[in-house]
């Protein structure tokens, strides 16, 4: 079975086996069916990379923009729509997650990150640089015993060169 | 805040991203979720591709029922076919069998099982609407019910011989065996 069925799907594919064409249904009153379209937009393709049913070609998201518009033609609600699509494909079938439990994260992660990086620019804003005074006697400290000072022979004569 | 306070929050914030990324890169990202096991079957009454009738899902109730959604265009169908002809002959005292059509004409139809004919009735689906209704996201897919009517699994992809023997010894099981 293993080796059979890509010869099989290269083969169909080389003999032009396409899902053919169908019609989708008819399109409802304008007002009805910008509702179907905007609902499209929310529901995700089965067979697709992060296409709603709305914008794919395949044949499979035309199946569920027409139960969309036959539930829409029922007089389901939008809220009664997604559920049935949730009920089947599980909230992946959502294009935008429902905020509720680990989805919070999703739409407040970002805000709480944005939030955090504030927070730590405005403190290293506020920051003084008090000390600066203790690192310059740090560093004095650390300079050889003989270039410390004015009173240090060595620069003492350094200067007296220069000046002649 | 102090460097520890600051160290936590960026530790907790990694451990998050670490369990997150975790949990993403278990899943198939490709795999449609299937909602439907342990629920009742979506009741359907489908025209038979050969004319002669209908066929209702409450007409089989307190039978299992093997139920594969197909195409004439889809090869891993093909590949399938002679498995569920075999199923059929094999189990069919065990359960129904049925073909549902899927986004494909009745002529592509007709015409294919003119050269390989199945032993099981085939059913059409307008527009896919039962398909919808069953969370096909796909061909081919078969669905298993119980004598109750109840969904206890889907086969995404061709069946094999084992795969089906399998599904049938746990369809014709009672629930708490099952489990």
């Amino acid at each position: 079975m293993g080796s059979v069925l890509p010869l099989a799907i290269l083969l169909s594919t080389a003999l032009g086996d396409f899902a053919p064409q169908q019609a989708g249904s008819e399109p409802l009153e304008p007002a009805l069916e910008a509702r179907v379209q905007k609902l499209g937009k929310q529901l995700r393709c089965a067979v697709c990379q992060g296409l709603s049913i709305s914008d794919s070609p395949a044949s499979m998201a035309r199946a569920q923009l027409d139960k969309v518009r036959s539930m829409v033609a029922e007089g389901k609600s939008d809220e009664e729509i997604r559920a049935y699509f949730v009920e089947r494909y599980g909230e992946w079938v959502l294009l935008q997650p429902e905020a509720h439990g680990i989805n919070w994260l999703v739409w407040l992660g970002p805000v709480a990150l944005l939030l955090i990086g504030f927070v730590v620019i405005a403190r290293q804003i506020q920051k003084k640089p008090a000390a600066a005074p203790e690192a310059n006697a740090e560093q004095q400290s650390k300079r050889p015993a003989h270039a410390q000072g004015d009173d240090d022979e060595y620069l003492a004569r350094v200067r007296a060169e220069l000046e002649r | 805040m102090s460097w520890r306070w600051s160290v936590l929050i960026a530790a907790a914030a990694c451990a998050a991203l670490v369990v997150i990324l975790a949990k993403g890169f278990g899943k198939d990202p490709h795999e449609v979720p299937f909602m439907l096991a342990g629920k009742p079957a979506p009741a359907f009454s489908l025209q038979k591709l050969d004319g002669t009738g209908k066929i209702t899902l409450a007409e089989l109730k307190g039978r299992p029922v093997v139920i594969n959604f197909w195409a004439t265009w889809c090869g891993p169908c093909k590949v399938e076919h002679p498995v569920l002809d075999w199923g059929y002959r094999q189990y069919a005292r065990q359960a129904e069998f049925l073909g549902v059509v899927f986004e494909d004409t009745v002529d592509n139809a007709r015409s294919f099982l003119q050269m390989s004919p199945t032993p099981f009735p085939q059913l059409v689906d307008p527009q896919s609407q039962i398909a919808v209704d069953y969370g096909v996201a796909g061909v081919p897919e078969t669905y298993f019910i119980d004598a109750q009517g109840v969904i206890r699994g889907k086969h995404v992809g061709p069946l094999s011989p084992d795969a089906l023997t399998a599904r049938i010894k746990d369809l014709v099981q009672p629930v708490a065996q099952a489990r």
